[in-house]
């Protein structure tokens, strides 16, 4: 389990590290759909919080997207 | 959740609802013309200013019960605005109300003897972001409030994109600080602090596709026990990092969206977590938008939790060999055990005319022991399930 995360990380930095010469670049033109809503990472704001808030109260782990959403006490 | 591909409210929304074949060709092209002018083609990817302010409020009823015992029920009515300003400046802000009441098992999942509780919470938080032509900065603080909890946060982010804006490094800090004053007074005016880092590549793959890889670290000093539960005495430091990949990728075919993130998590309690999770997103004609999600969940036990397996003499809730000055780390917190969870939702939201929408969602989560992937579970506790419902009215302008 200890190299779990690394292991995953230098799969996933894969794209990355190869300078992305296997990747075709995006020309802007080209962005259309990733303008739109649903492909941001971002969401529903209150909807993603209270999610945050009822998995931090109920799992042991939390964190991930950002840091600095201030604690509770959540029993 | 600081990574976003497109500023909230920035671009074109061209493809909402169902279109006729070649109005949908001819949307195309002139999408594709808008994005070719100057000044526009930053738009999918960099992060930019937002060009629509948005305010949402949000109503959310959340229950959770155990087999014999109806748990915690929270009622949290919740406010948020996004502002732009003067083009290059946005503020961000949000207000949450929450109404706490139940039982919670003192132990394990022990029935009897569980503590009632009646709390509230207040909350709130603000984000001011300075944009820049290849990048973005911002600074955050964070305010919660309960009669026996209080905490603290501020943080610093900042994003650099590439000339052609397909790859955003993000990096972040926060500091919080909370206070822990438990009305049963077990102890009195304590502490703890948490510092968190995080480094995030966002990646344009293709014109369909946009992966991020986020690492957060988190180092935790104080206390972190839990002043409601007995025997429950865990270390004064905690250290946790999280890997995070996320995936969204759009279907041609259907015009939906699918929302893919996998995270894994492992901290100084010894716990190691796998987060899956999965949303897709469907536009259907007359402006409604219907997204089913799932999340599969499990994680290993901390080090010191002890199974439902008790003292010879004492009994309840005292593990085995345990003595009243012991100064080993214990809990016997459903939270800390070996277990799984799934959870199940479906979200329908409507757009309305100028700029409102409306939204519901309904979500079933379940926690289970015999559910941890990768390993057992720990022995002798109840399952635990929760329903979730929100209603939520957003309105742009």
């Amino acid at each position: 389990m200890r190299s779990a995360p690394s292991l995953l990380a230098a799969i996933a930095a894969l794209p990355f590290a190869a300078g992305c010469s296997a990747i075709q670049p995006v020309q802007p033109w080209e962005k259309g759909m990733l303008a739109r809503p649903e492909m941001s990472f971002e969401g529903d704001r209150l909807e993603m919080k209270f999610a945050e808030h009822v998995y931090f109260s109920r799992e042991a782990a939390s964190g991930g997207a950002s840091v600095g959403g201030g604690g509770c006490g959540c029993n | 959740m600081q990574l976003n591909a497109r500023a909230p409210g920035q671009a074109p929304d061209p493809a909402r609802g169902k279109e006729a074949p070649g109005t949908a060709a001819l949307g195309t092209t002139i999408l594709a013309a808008a994005f070719a002018l100057p000044g526009l083609h930053t738009a999918a990817h960099a992060e930019s200013a937002p060009e629509q302010g948005v305010i949402s409020l949000k109503y959310v009823d959340y229950q959770d019960r155990q087999p014999g015992l109806e748990r915690t029920s929270v009622r949290s009515p919740s406010l948020s605005v996004l502002a732009p300003i003067a083009g290059v400046w946005a503020i961000e802000g949000s207000l949450v109300y929450d109404d706490v009441s139940g039982a919670s098992p003192r132990y394990h999942t022990a029935v009897s003897g569980a503590s009632r509780m009646e709390d509230e919470r207040t909350a709130a938080d603000l984000k001011v972001t300075r944009y820049f032509p290849r990048g973005s900065a911002s600074i955050g603080a964070a305010y919660s409030d309960e009669n026996d909890y209080r905490s603290k946060a501020v943080s610093l982010q900042g994003s650099v994109s590439s000339e052609d804006k397909n790859t955003t490094a993000t990096f972040g800090a926060g500091v919080t600080n909370d206070t822990i004053d438990p009305v049963n007074l077990i102890v009195v005016g304590e502490r703890k602090r948490t510092v968190e880092w995080m480094a995030g590549v966002t990646q344009v793959l293709s014109p369909r596709d946009i992966v991020q890889l986020n690492f957060t670290h988190a180092a935790g000093r104080g206390y972190f026990s839990d002043p409601y539960k007995y025997v429950d005495n865990r270390p004064r430091e905690r250290n946790q990092r999280n890997v995070l990949l996320r995936w969204n990728h759009h279907v041609d075919g259907s015009g939906g969206t699918s929302r893919l993130a996998y995270r894994h998590y492992r901290d100084s309690f010894g716990i190691r977590a796998h987060t899956f999770s999965a949303e897709y997103v469907q536009p259907l004609s007359g402006g409604w938008i219907v997204t089913p999600s799932a999340r599969v969940y499990s994680q290993s036990a901390a080090y010191f939790y002890f199974d439902p397996v008790y003292h010879g003499i004492f009994g309840p809730p005292f593990p085995p060999g345990y003595t009243f000055a012991d100064p080993r780390p214990l809990s016997a917190d459903q939270r800390l055990s070996a277990f799984g969870a799934h959870t199940f939702g479906v979200k329908v939201e409507k757009r309305l005319a100028a700029d409102w929408s409306v939204d519901i969602k309904f979500e079933r989560y379940e926690q289970r022991s015999s559910w941890r992937l990768f390993g057992s579970g720990s022995p002798g506790l109840q399952p635990l399930t929760a329903r979730i419902v929100q209603i939520g009215v957003s309105k742009r302008w």
